[in-house]
């Protein structure tokens, strides 16, 4: 999970480790009882800086002055969270947490929080629904509530406690809203915590890209369902390319929220917009429907699973170029034809079906290749 | 720099309940004197920590040698603590403990200094003018590829060739010597604990030349050397070995491994990122082809590294990156290159940095690797010691010993709690900072059978008293994540 910020001296937090991050007064009080002796002392005593000429350090007072800055800023960030913009259940978890001042019982109550997570489904454990970017491993699942269906509902796992209880705030705060409302849920909320939970986007911040995940997820439910016209509880699939954008719009334009992902899709794809919608899905499901076709030809399988995935695999370089995507797939197949074959065998099985495919631009497939004995008792 | 000694209090102080209370007044006693360090017996001499290492957590408790033995004078870490200025600060509320020093070391202020004044006194490009500021930049530069040559005992200055980092260095041998010496079917030994910067550029430049990637596994989670002999084969045209193992801890016979590579006629890439820091390394004892370092790990800046390469192999070798600098004559259509270094090292250097590295090595070799060494190897066995004393812990690599050296960093994991949570807790409730994660070891995690692991990893300016705070904390840690649970 990723490191909270360190980048602010813990200045105001040295006489006790109490975490105010609301309050911004704690800060001269604090170093005030701190510096008890005479300020000069801690950083520029000549005593300690003997080898060294006064002009190559910081001073103090400047030390003191960035610290103020970071501390006016943070207050300021956190005054320009709009908390309208929060589901009223995300609002209640960050009252809980604010009443907590102490940051081990903040963690302790991530903790509960995480405890109260029901478990995932193994079989939502794969690479379509893996948060990128944590160190632990992260998953999400997002689908329409049954009985509401506008209200988008998540499950979540992670093998990490911190990240499970950072990930059950996330699933219990934003269970049961809108899409639109949970698309617009801004990440800042975070600090609100207390948790110094850091917001650089990158590649390792893991609460970020889990939050933008379930924002994305969330939003391609919408799409599916608008584009259906139905509701239908379904599971979260591949986004088309209007949607793609459509997507980017309701969140605001924020193209790098999943690394990488975003923007060259769409910017390759614009040309493919202002094709009629229907028409769009049939070109792009081709190869779906093609791979689908020749599986079940050659496998006759109980079960046969496939999902588009190229959306995750846009940024590379092996992708660039092939302009439709369909270029990644999920494969899940269960069949008696893999009886007795090794792993190898039944992968080659799959991709010798689907060679034709594998020429014509398909790029690489993430394969479940079981038995049905296997399937049932795994 | 003697003087300062006399005067600086210790940043750490000797037992955690001390510690914990009273950070900030432990700083202001600005004026405790030298003498009274010794009165406190759980500051350790720099002489044997006996073997019979107390479990309790009370520091006081930890048995020192016999009085005779006992010179009450301050550790390597105690004495060098006041050079590095980043290490005075309080992090989250608590004393910084710095224990992820396998990842980057911090720098001493001679080093930052020298840093400043090279853009302050003589900042010019390097090679190139023949004005004052420019010869003074050159030869500050130069001289510090003599230092490099010197502190790894290269026969020749030549065969220092600058890069931006070790990876730099490993993928330049890769992309020029690899690209123009490797044929399909031929074949590059790895251990599957190395780097990913030892695997990935032998995995694309393999790809480009048809050659074949060997990888050595693991027996009692060190490299089988047994395994290893016999990958060996003609066709075995390069081995790349680490030194020391960032995960493990465990340290590899270089030259034994070259003796057996070179008998089948392969050239040896040694990846020394975690051993030219801690010990003294010499090149030409080892008779490596190629060795790689950092500067970032060895109290250096970033930005900078260095290839060490037989002067014969470099100079057989073509370009890896084009440019000013490398070339003797260009033309429109062609060029002719420049000898080793220098054809290696295109466009302006990073002339403050490598001068960062060589006032670097200054620091150290004024300290003296054989010191460094042997306090970083009473260091490794008590941090080896107190941490198996941790309930539920496994520690990878072997356990320290007479005739087993181990690096002073352990690679650990809790039961039923993952690291991640650990290294996060450490931090923010601790001011402990670890690393956790693969630590850019995916295919040993794998092999070792885990996603992830914490990893505290020390330098002679850490303390035994940090590693008490160290271990006190992780104890604290843990009870925090089996209770809450």
């Amino acid at each position: 999970m990723a490191s909270s910020s360190i980048s602010s001296f813990a200045l105001r937090r040295v006489a006790s480790p109490k975490l105010l991050p609301n309050s911004s007064s704690s800060f001269p009080s604090n170093a005030s009882s701190f510096l008890c002796l005479s300020r000069s002392l801690l950083f520029s005593s000549p005593i300690s800086f003997q080898s060294l000429p006064r002009s190559s350090l910081i001073p103090l007072r400047a030390q003191q002055q960035q610290q103020q800055q970071q501390q006016r800023q943070h207050d300021q960030d956190l005054e320009s969270v709009d908390a309208s913009l929060l589901p009223p259940k995300l609002r209640d978890i960050i009252a809980l947490f604010q009443s907590v001042p102490e940051p081990k019982a903040k963690y302790q109550q991530l903790l509960h929080y995480g405890a109260r997570l029901p478990p995932l489904d193994p079989a939502f454990k794969t690479d379509a629904h893996r948060v990128r970017g944590c160190v632990s491993q992260v998953w999400v699942r997002a689908f329409a509530d049954p009985d509401d269906p506008t209200a988008v509902r998540f499950e979540a796992d992670s093998d990490s406690a911190l990240t499970k209880g950072l990930a059950a705030l996330l699933v219990f705060g934003l269970s049961g809203s809108p899409a639109t409302v949970i698309a617009r849920v801004p990440p800042d909320f975070v600090q609100l915590l207390g948790l110094r939970q850091s917001l650089t986007p990158s590649r390792n911040n893991g609460f970020l890209n889990m939050l933008k995940l379930m924002q994305q997820k969330a939003v391609q439910l919408y799409i599916e369902s608008a584009e259906t016209g139905e509701s239908k509880p379904v599971e979260s699939k591949t986004a088309s390319t209007t949607s793609k954008e459509e997507k980017n719009s309701i969140l605001g334009g924020e193209a790098e929220e999943v690394p990488g992902e975003s923007a060259s899709r769409v910017n390759g794809n614009s040309n493919l917009a202002d094709k009629d919608e229907t028409s769009e899905r049939d070109d792009i499901g081709g190869r779906k429907k093609r791979i689908v076709e020749r599986l079940q030809q050659g496998l006759s399988p109980s079960e046969l699973e496939v999902e588009d995935v190229s959306y995750l695999h846009a940024g590379h370089a092996g992708v660039r170029g092939s302009t439709d995507g369909e270029t990644h797939f999920n494969v899940r197949v269960i069949t008696k034809e893999f009886e007795g074959k090794s792993l190898v065998k039944r992968h080659r099985l799959i991709y010798d079906l689907l060679q034709e495919e594998l020429q014509s631009g398909l790029h690489a497939l993430s394969i479940d290749a079981k038995t049905p004995s296997e399937a049932h008792s795994g | 720099m003697a003087a300062s000694l006399c005067h600086f209090p210790p940043a750490v102080s000797s037992s955690s309940s001390l510690f914990v209370g009273s950070k900030s007044r432990s700083l202001l006693l600005a004026v405790s004197p030298f003498k009274h360090f010794p009165s406190k017996s759980s500051i350790s001499a720099s002489l044997p920590w006996t073997r019979s290492y107390a479990v309790s957590n009370d520091a006081a408790a930890f048995s020192v040698a016999s009085p005779s033995d006992l010179r009450e004078s301050p550790s390597l870490g105690e004495i060098t603590r006041p050079d590095f200025p980043i290490l005075r600060q309080v992090v989250n509320g608590f004393n910084l403990v710095y224990f992820d020093n396998a990842a980057t070391s911090q720098k001493p202020s001679s080093v930052i200094k020298a840093l400043s004044e090279y853009y302050e006194l003589y900042n010019s490009n390097v090679h190139r003018g023949v004005h004052y500021l420019s010869a003074k930049a050159t030869d500050a530069y130069e001289e510090a590829r003599n230092k490099v040559a010197n502190f790894v005992n290269a026969a020749d200055r030549r065969e220092i060739i600058f890069t931006r980092n070790a990876t730099e260095a490993i993928n330049l041998v890769a992309y020029s010597w690899g690209a123009l010496n490797l044929r399909p079917g031929d074949e590059i030994v790895l251990t599957i604990a190395e780097h990913h910067s030892s695997i990935v550029p032998w995995q694309i430049v393999a790809k480009k030349t048809g050659a074949v990637l060997k990888y050595v596994e693991l027996t009692k989670e060190v490299p089988d050397l047994d395994q290893f002999k016999g990958l060996l084969s003609k066709n075995t045209k390069l081995v790349v070995a680490h030194h020391v193992s960032n995960v493990l801890g465990s340290v590899l016979p270089i030259d034994e491994i070259v003796d057996w590579s070179h008998k089948v006629g392969a050239k040896v890439l040694v990846d020394a990122c975690q051993s030219v820091p801690h010990m003294v390394v010499d090149v030409q004892k080892l008779n490596v082809d190629f060795l790689v370092a950092s500067s970032h790990k060895m109290c250096g800046p970033t930005g900078a590294g260095f290839l060490y390469g037989k002067i014969n192999l470099l100079s057989s070798m073509p370009p890896f990156l084009g440019g000013g600098e490398m070339i003797t004559d260009v033309f429109q259509d062609y060029s002719t290159y420049a000898e080793p270094p220098s054809r290696f090292e295109a466009g302006t250097p990073a002339i403050a940095e490598a001068i960062g590295l060589g006032a670097a090595i200054d620091y150290l070799s004024s300290i003296g690797m054989e010191k460094i060494h042997n306090y970083e190897k009473k260091l490794s066995e008590y941090l080896y010691y107190q941490l198996s004393s941790v309930p539920n812990i496994h520690i990878y690599g072997p356990a320290p010993s007479d005739t087993v050296h181990r690096a002073a960093l352990c690679a650990f994991n809790v039961d039923n709690i993952h690291p991640t949570d650990i290294a996060t807790f450490l931090d923010e409730q601790h001011g402990v900072a670890v690393r956790s994660g693969h630590h850019c070891a995916q295919p040993l995690h794998r092999a070792l059978g885990v996603n992830a692991s914490a990893r505290a990893s020390l330098y002679f300016y850490n303390t035994k008293e940090e590693v008490d705070t160290f271990i006190q904390a992780l104890k604290d840690t843990i009870e925090f994540f089996t209770t809450a649970a």
